[in-house]
């Protein structure tokens, strides 16, 4: 009987002094993990997407390898709804190794314009819900969440059109027409510059169309826009008021029409 | 008949000096490994919440058993205080293992770290532990049963 116990012993001890060096050196390990995001790179993908990549920096200088490290991040909506998201996986960080890699995050920016067209007028903060997870030593799981919000600039902020400006034209032999001149202005917040067209419409008050133009719009990033729309009406259709229908269409987004009454 | 019995309790002096000076030896040694351990969480155990309060608990329970053990070694009370160092290991283990994983918020940070597997790990050898005090009590009556008989 003392043989067995004897050996019981020796093994508790050996087992107990294996787990306590081991998971006090594994809980030692993880204060030497470094983990950086850098600042995003913002390009445009085909099929009108805006791809956020995000520099990450690994470092592991602890005793044991890390496993598993898993990177998700989640845009939402002011609604609080996911609206890209993104994952990285690495399988293994051998220990004593640096790693630089870069996390990808896909926006689709029709989809998003289209669900939230406030973001197209207003500037806002969206949020952004990060998750970092792996196993230290291997076996420890750890995870480190962290919820941040980025800032998104609407690509027509403060769109506004003014007061519209009635030029009479009178030629010998045709019916009376006036040039309308609207003038048209926003500002581009957005982290992209915007091409596309503005296709404007004029009604009347008994909502008859009465006058069409189009202009081709470029504004860069974080600049201002100043045109105008021009529309030939007859004078026998102008009333006092009436409402303008404005559209945009721009290689990310289409939109319309955004209704602006006059006159009234 | 008085050098016997002076021989006698000089004996009993010098097992119950022995007693102590071991038991307070294995105290010692117990308190500077914990120390020198507490040196290397001490990091971690900044961002978890009574982690070395739950600590302190349990080695000053520990160490006072193990000391105790010591002092009566030799008697049946020996083995009862093992069994008992094995069930506060355990029940300790079992308190740890209700959560298990720690939690900690910085800000709009979260930190988890998940160590059941060290918890349950602990509790398989605190089970080998009281098995081995179980034994060892049988094998102690055992032995006393063959004494008397003999």
């Amino acid at each position: 009987m003392k043989i067995p116990i004897r050996i019981i012993g020796i093994a508790t001890s050996v087992f107990w002094i294996f787990l306590i060096i081991f998971s006090v050196s594994a809980l030692y390990s993880i204060k030497d993990i470094k983990l950086e995001f850098g600042e995003p790179q913002i390009s445009l993908t085909s099929g009108d997407r805006v791809l956020f990549s995000f520099p990450i920096a690994i470092a592991n200088k602890g005793y044991y390898n890390l496993a598993d490290l898993n990177v998700s991040t989640e845009i939402l909506s002011e609604q609080n709804q996911p609206i890209a998201w993104g994952h990285s996986f690495i399988p293994i960080i051998s220990k004593g190794e640096a790693l630089n890699t870069t996390h990808n995050i896909e926006l689709n920016l029709t989809e998003l314009l289209q669900r939230s067209p406030r973001l197209m007028f207003n500037d806002t903060e969206l949020g952004i819900n990060r998750t970092v997870s792996m196993r230290a030593a291997e076996v420890i799981p750890i995870q480190v969440s962290s919820n941040n919000s980025m800032p998104w600039g609407a690509p027509l902020y403060n769109f506004t059109l003014g007061t519209p400006e009635f030029a009479a034209i009178v030629s010998p032999g045709s019916t009376a027409r006036y040039r309308v001149i609207v003038p048209m202005s926003f500002e581009n917040h957005a982290f992209f510059d915007l091409t596309g067209t503005v296709q404007g419409r004029m009604y009347n008050n008994t909502n008859m169309l009465i006058g069409e133009d189009q202009v081709v719009i470029e504004a860069r990033q974080s600049s201002s826009y100043h045109g105008s729309l021009e529309f030939y009406v007859p004078a026998t259709d102008l009333t006092i008021g009436g409402h303008f229908e404005v559209l945009f269409a721009a290689p990310f987004f289409n939109y319309g029409p955004l209704v602006v009454p006059y006159g009234e | 008949m008085v050098s016997e019995t002076n021989s006698n309790s000089k004996g009993k002096l010098r097992k119950i000096v022995s007693r102590a000076l071991k038991a307070t030896m294995k105290g010692v040694i117990l308190y500077v490994v914990y120390f020198v351990l507490m040196q290397f969480i001490a990091p971690v155990s900044e961002f978890i919440p009574d982690f070395q309060q739950m600590v302190e608990i349990f080695v000053t329970v520990y160490i006072s058993l193990v000391i105790v053990t010591e002092l009566i070694s030799g008697t049946i009370f020996q083995h009862f205080l093992n069994t008992a160092k094995a069930f506060c290991i355990i029940v300790y283990v079992m308190f740890l293992l209700r959560t298990g994983i720690f939690g900690l918020t910085v800000g709009n940070m979260s930190l988890t770290v998940d160590i059941r597997l060290f918890l349950v790990l602990a509790m398989l050898m605190g089970l080998l532990g009281l098995a081995k005090s179980v034994m060892q009590a049988i094998n102690y009556v055992n032995e006393r049963a063959e004494i008397t008989s003999i």
